[in-house]
């Protein structure tokens, strides 16, 4: 996913560092509302309309960066909200479309394009099961409202004259969860989403967004008010720059202020082992039994497929066992999650030992935001966490890998990634066309090296991730 | 022989917009093209961290970077 960080993307990232700039000097709420015009100006690249329209979107993008739901507090100022922390509100959903921002993209999936020629084949019309298409004024035309948007027409011409037109953000969203309200704008359906976050990396208006806690934990630890845990995902590794090393990403967050820095993968480990004992038992019943570290793909499977939710694992995920871990040791501590995922985001807020979660980007704004440059420390100080059976957790077939090192009788498994891959999995399942005791699911295709907010390429973090797995 | 040299800057604010992406492309230029660069990296260049992400091709220093356009320099200032 790391593939062309858009200008979309470079922009929010300004926005990370500018707004941290002001937690730091203790000038959040009175220049928070200036902060669009300073960053917005006539020569900034524009997508919209003229930079008025530019800057109020501007505004909505802050208020989710602050870690408010767009949609509840569109009446609230700015400045009213920076005033406000911490937040009392409870976020109500971690992924959040902005109204404003959204293009509206073509709701039509397929249209007929000019380089239609009105050919005597007709192959379109012949190939249309519902009869849809009709030629009007020597072109094809498609009644929209027969259309079951099958795209045989589009397979069938000869000129390629027929577009498939999908938004990109439905396109993205595997589970359906994304429609189009009156004003064809995105609308996402909180039954079906599984805060995955594949739209909020495909949409080319930026115009869906996490909510994010970046803000609060910077007001944290700026102001020394509490002592901060860190929990490093398993997938950490070259997401801080290439060859900074762990153990210089350790250092680094000490230096910065956080008390604490623990790898999930010691969690990871604890999970495994739990789910180790749980298959047994499932392997000697010869039942089967679902992962449960991915929280997107344990959502899907409450959502879609009730039926087979009392499969999946009761085991906690690494996150929540390394929170819990934490929490039990030094109670008064807030615990922040930092990893390449939305969904995390999502649990976290059903899990009190978890406090906020940030991605790998969020806190490299927090590092550029505090002069800290990662390429310019020499010191270190190493990870002695965990080791392979945990650190493996972090590419997809790494958990399976450890619960055969760990289960002693023999077993079949089955390894799917990607949420569309898992619901044609799933289906097989509930029709008990499966011969495996174990599934691990996980949604982002490639496990968590490939997650939404992984900022390298997904087969160098594996191959990152293996080599310190081995090391002791 | 490499006569040409490309720097590029991986320090955090470069690789926040996107460094990474600039190492992975020069990767993927074509065999011919990629033997005639020496491909380096820098902690910091010239400082100009607000312009990030930030290269240097044969001693010129470009800001503002994105894979398309490192490529275009590339391709126009080879020797």
């Amino acid at each position: 996913m790391s593939n062309n960080i858009s200008e979309v993307v470079k922009l929010k990232r300004r926005l990370y560092i500018e707004l941290l700039k002001l937690v730091k000097s203790g000038n959040l709420t009175a220049e928070i509302s200036s902060l669009s015009e300073r960053m917005i100006t006539k020569d900034t690249p524009r997508y919209r309309c003229c930079e008025f329209k530019e800057r109020a979107i501007f505004d909505e993008r802050i208020k989710a960066v602050l870690g408010f739901n767009i949609a509840e507090n569109k009446d609230r100022g700015l400045e009213e909200l920076a005033a406000s922390f911490p937040r009392q509100q409870k976020i109500s959903s971690v992924v959040e479309v902005i109204d404003m921002a959204c293009d509206s993209c073509t709701i039509d999936k397929y249209i007929v394009t000019d380089a239609c020629r009105n050919c005597v084949a007709h192959k379109c019309v012949n190939a249309c099961p519902v009869n849809a298409i009709v030629i009007i004024q020597n072109k094809a035309y498609i009644d929209q409202e027969k259309c079951v948007e099958c795209g045989k027409c589009a397979r069938a011409c000869s000129y390629n004259a027929i577009l498939e037109n999908q938004r990109p953000c439905s396109r993205a969203c595997e589970l359906d969860a994304i429609s189009s309200d009156s004003n064809r704008q995105a609308k996402i359906d909180g039954d079906k989403c599984v805060s995955c976050g594949s739209c909020i990396a495909a949409c080319p208006f930026g115009a869906i967004t996490a909510v994010s806690d970046l803000i609060e934990v910077a007001v944290n630890l700026f102001a020394e008010e509490s002592k901060l845990a860190v929990m490093l995902a398993p997938s950490f590794l070259g997401q801080f720059g290439h060859q900074q090393s762990a153990a210089k990403v350790k250092y680094a967050l000490k230096k910065i202020g956080f008390e604490l820095v623990r790898e999930v993968a010691a969690g990871a480990e604890i999970t495994a082992a739990a789910e180790a004992e749980e298959l047994t038992e499932k392997i000697e019943a010869n039942e089967t039994l679902f992962s449960s570290c991915c929280p997107a793909f344990k959502s899907m499977v409450e959502n879609e497929f009730e039926e087979l939710s009392a499969l999946i694992s009761s085991t906690d995920s690494p996150m929540a066992v390394t929170a819990a871990e934490i929490k039990s040791k030094n109670p008064r501590f807030k615990t922040v999650f930092v990893g390449p995922c939305t969904a995390k985001k999502a649990e976290a807020l059903k899990d009190k030992n978890v406090d906020y979660v940030l991605t790998f980007a969020e806190l490299l704004a927090l590092f550029t935001a505090s002069n800290i440059n990662l390429a310019q420390i020499t010191k270190e100080e190493k990870f002695e966490d965990a080791g392979e059976l945990g650190r493996q957790f972090a590419y997809a077939g790494g958990l399976q890998k450890s619960l055969q090192e760990m289960v002693a009788a023999d077993f079949e498994s089955k390894q799917v990634d990607g949420l569309g891959k898992l619901k044609k999995e799933l289906l097989l399942i509930k029709a008990d066309k499966h011969k495996y005791n174990f599934l691990e699911g996980m949604a982002c295709t490639g496990g968590c090296v490939g997650g939404p907010f992984s900022m390298i390429n997904q087969n160098l973090a594996k191959k990152l991730v293996k080599v310190f797995a081995r090391t002791q | 022989m490499s006569k040409n040299t490309l720097k590029i800057c991986i320090g955090t604010p470069c690789h926040l917009m996107g460094a990474a992406d600039l190492m992975e492309s020069v990767e993927n230029l074509n065999h011919k093209l990629r033997e005639k660069i020496e491909l380096k990296t820098s902690h910091c260049i010239d400082n100009c961290c607000e312009k990030a992400p930030v290269a240097e091709f044969n001693g010129k220093v470009y800001q503002d970077l994105n894979p398309e356009k490192l490529d275009k320099i590339i391709r126009e200032n080879i020797k």
